[in-house]
């Protein structure tokens, strides 16, 4: 049966099956992918590669561009125009080239048609790299300019357009068609993202430029008091971590605790804003963690201690466990998956840190090795984000597009896995009980006192712990 | 019994739930906020002395790196953008002709080394015709004056510049080449590995091959190789501390930062004048002139406790490009009270004109011998702290 019009996403409605047992196919899978990354990071990014897009912008954008096709085409879209037949019949590999492919072109004529021509010719100047070379700026920064606002609304959609998805279940308009249903919310989490982008990153470009353009944007920016910086690198941090709690709220915490919650309208409200606070929760912290790890920043500096560079690798923190949150759910099938929903979460949650954090150290310390970056944390040019996220769309690719392959396989969900991806979406597992009340109060007086006791740590992991030498 | 159970699993949940709930309710509400702020421990200085001298002055010999803004920055893009490796960008004077970022220390360097630095003029002639852009290179380089409290005075240059011909012309307009001829200049301190810096090497090994020569350990193996192949017949000092007194009153500081097209540190210079202040002497600062400011108010002891001066590349939009993190540096040199400033090159004219406009003591310039504006302490010019 063509399940196109059932309403039920494909992602969804297929279950991916080992074609080995053991630990085989995470370990295949995972050595091609290194491999595919390898090959593909020098071809298109690295600076002693063949295209050297790492300049860094136009690396960053078309990461972050690609990011988002991906996610509009498996998530948005449902694939359309692709028929569910041909997805479900078509080899892994044709599947990931000719998905691959459409999505790059979509991303090339959403870059180069709306952003630079349309954009960039009829609205607002600095989206037009030869405009801003015409008015007196160098080739090379005209086109970092104008690739970095391009970039920043990529990531801003990447948190809005999967948010709208997952935390909202596409309300109000899932029941629609495709492509009714994928060009609605589109063009939603466009517009709200271009309205974001208005409020966050505006009058970063906008200062840019000599003299402040006090006319159009609002300069300086209203939150330099609060981030101790004028740089939208702030709304970068926040905005990451959205980003990456959205994907946490959908893989490893399986959307608890907010699909506890019955009524439609309050589950996809309490999700959509839960999801804002817990990022804004992580924000803060990853910060404050490493004013006690490096001292307090001095505005002004330029590198590890300029609270700008600050904010933007509390981006770059938030990118390192998305890497090991998704590897945990598309390779590990979102192991342990034998205790009750809560206690996985939280078990997932913590494993998912621990190895950011080893990601975190692996990366410092031998990037600069292989990826033709600079060694050294604070790097001007340098964003780890880059090579984060042109492995997580290498992970997409092969899960969204190519059915985990080699390592698994598609095979159709039988009506009883449907009622259990259902009950993703409306749980029923927990329910308020004393004992319930009483184990979250014990809980939360331990959240509290771990809190406390890693801010205890971090400065003395400050002082004793090396990553670069 | 069974109900017990229930309630059992039911506690477990609730304190999963309340862990995770816990933990991110505590990172919110006091993470960014003053409490956590007033619970970082507060800055102890170290107060330590490295003597004091009578003055500073310094003789700006170049700060024009390159001429044409343009072509350096279109060269870097086309060879893959700021993290490439700046020896395979086929810059004079590791040209091969093969075209951009198909260059390299060693393929460059077999064209002219047995030329240098005895026959330079040949040696840049021949890099001129394999080289991008070759009438692009400048230098930078300036010549330290320090008089100690008992009236010695000492002679020392920071960086060497880049293009032989153009070093060797502006050497021998402020008399650097006789100085150095003379062993009137005591060291050559080379502030990091870039090109308009250190590239230059062997103009100075022209006149003086033995110079005590000090740079960062962060240099590159091809760094050091251009040392030996530039002539130098010293052993360099390659420092490692953080901090190492010259003479009294003069300290070069080490930093530890990556910088673009793979360079890693860079060295500046620290005095403390007599009844005035602290100075601080960049070459291009990449470390930030508030980092360093930092630096020195936490680790140094000076006079009056207060930064009097500043002179050199502050590296803030070298390429005339902008950021607004560099706002933040304008906004915030402020409350940093230095009374005398003096910006050239890589501090960005557009930076010196902010400056300017919010009325920070930038002192100013003559424009002469292709320095372009008179914000800058320009080539010729000089500051005395």
């Amino acid at each position: 049966m063509d399940m196109d019009s059932n309403g039920t996403l494909y992602l969804e409605s297929r279950k991916l099956v080992k074609r080995w047992s053991g630990p085989w196919p995470a370990l295949i899978n995972t050595l091609i992918m290194a491999v595919f990354f390898y090959i593909t990071w020098w071809i298109f990014q690295d600076p002693r590669g063949v295209f050297r897009m790492y300049t860094p912008y136009v690396g960053y954008m078309v990461c972050r561009w690609m990011l988002i096709l991906f996610i509009w085409v498996a998530y948005i879209f449902d694939f359309w125009p692709f028929k569910r037949s041909w997805l479900e019949r078509t080899h892994p590999l044709v599947k990931g080239l000719v998905l691959t492919l459409v999505s790059v072109a979509a991303m090339v004529i959403v870059i180069k048609g709306f952003f630079i021509e349309l954009l960039g010719n009829y609205g607002i100047a600095y989206f037009n790299p030869e405009r801003l070379q015409a008015m007196g700026i160098t080739h090379f920064y005209a086109l970092e300019y104008a690739t970095e606002a391009i970039m920043m609304f990529a990531a801003i959609a990447s948190w809005l357009s999967p948010s709208w998805v997952v935390a909202c279940e596409g309300a109000p308009w899932n029941k629609l068609k495709q492509p009714a249903k994928g060009l609605t919310i589109m063009v939603v989490t466009f517009f709200l993202s271009m309205i974001v982008y208005f409020v966050t990153m505006h009058s970063h470009m906008a200062i840019l430029f000599y003299p402040w353009q006090q006319y159009t944007a609002i300069t300086p920016p209203y939150w330099e008091a609060f981030a101790n910086t004028v740089s939208g690198n702030f709304h970068i941090a926040w905005i990451m971590c959205c980003t990456v709690v959205v994907w946490q709220f959908e893989t490893i915490w399986e959307r608890y605790p907010f699909n506890l919650i019955k009524t439609d309208w309050l589950r996809r409200t309490a999700s959509f804003f839960g999801i804002i606070l817990i990022a804004l929760a992580l924000c803060f912290f990853l910060y404050y963690a490493q004013d006690l790890v490096w001292g307090e920043t001095i505005r002004g500096t330029r590198r590890l201690a300029a609270p700008d560079w600050r904010w933007l690798h509390v981006g770059e923190m938030a990118i390192f466990w998305l890497v090991p949150t998704l590897f945990l759910n598309f390779y590990c099938n979102n192991w342990p998956n034998n205790f009750s929903r809560p206690v996985r979460v939280c078990l997932r949650t913590f494993l998912t840190a621990a190895l950011a954090v080893l990601v975190y150290v692996v990366y410092y310390k031998t990037a600069h090795l292989f990826l033709g970056t600079q060694k050294g944390f604070s790097h001007p040019q340098q964003f780890p984000m880059i090579p984060m996220i042109w492995l997580i769309n290498i992970f997409l690719i092969n899960v969204w597009f190519m059915d985990g392959w080699p390592g698994w396989k598609a095979v159709p969900r039988t009506a009883e896995e449907m009622r259990e991806v259902e009950e993703e979406k409306v749980a029923s597992d927990v329910k308020w009980t004393p004992a319930l009340a009483r184990g979250l109060a014990v809980g939360v007086a331990c959240g509290a006192g771990l809190y406390a006791i890693v801010i205890a740590i971090l400065p003395w992991v400050g002082k004793t712990v090396e990553i670069i030498k | 019994m069974n109900d017990n159970k229930i309630s059992r699993r039911d506690f477990v949940k609730g304190v999963a739930t309340g862990v995770c709930a816990g933990a991110f309710a505590s990172m919110g509400l006091y993470s960014y906020t003053q409490s956590a702020y007033d619970r970082l421990p507060k800055v102890q200085r170290k107060f330590e002395d490295f003597g004091a001298c009578r003055s500073v002055k310094v003789i700006n010999i170049s700060e024009t790196s390159w001429f044409n803004n343009a072509h350096l920055i279109g060269d870097i893009h086309d060879a893959g953008g700021l993290l490439v490796n700046q020896y395979t960008l086929n810059w004079a004077p590791f040209a091969n002709g093969q075209g951009k970022a198909k260059g390299s220390y060693d393929s460059g360097i077999a064209s002219i080394k047995e030329l240098i630095p005895n026959d330079l003029e040949k040696a840049w002639e021949i890099q001129k015709k394999l080289a991008l852009h070759p009438e692009n290179p400048g230098g930078f380089s300036c010549l330290i004056e320090v008089e100690e409290l008992d009236g010695t005075k000492h002679k020392y240059l920071l960086d060497t510049g880049w293009s032989y011909d153009w070093m060797e012309k502006s050497f021998k307009r402020e008399g650097i080449d006789k100085m150095l001829q003379a062993r009137e200049i005591e060291a050559l301190f080379i502030s990091h590995e870039h090109w308009d810096h250190f590239w230059g090497l062997p103009v100075t090994m022209k006149y003086d091959n033995r110079i005590p020569l000090y740079v960062h350990d962060g240099f590159y193996k091809e760094g050091l190789q251009y040392i030996k192949d530039s002539g130098y017949k010293g052993t360099p000092v390659i420092q490692k501390e953080p901090m190492r007194q010259i003479i009294p009153g003069m300290a070069v500081l080490k930093f530890d930062v990556p910088i673009i097209n793979r360079v890693f540190g860079e060295t500046s210079l620290a005095f403390n004048v007599k009844d005035k202040g602290l100075v601080l002497i960049s070459g291009c600062c990449h470390q930030g002139i508030l980092q360093m400011a930092d630096f020195a108010y936490t680790d140094l002891k000076y006079d009056n406790d207060r930064f009097y001066g500043i002179y050199g590349g502050l590296h803030i939009s070298p390429f005339e490009d902008w950021d607004p993190k560099y706002d933040d540096l304008v906004i915030s040199l402020a409350k940093w009270n230095f009374e005398r400033i003096g910006c050239n090159h890589c501090t960005g004219h557009l930076t010196a004109k902010k400056f300017i406009e919010r009325g920070y003591p930038v002192v100013r310039g003559t424009a002469r011998f292709r320095s372009s504006s008179p914000d800058y302490l320009g080539n010729g010019d000089t500051i005395t702290f």
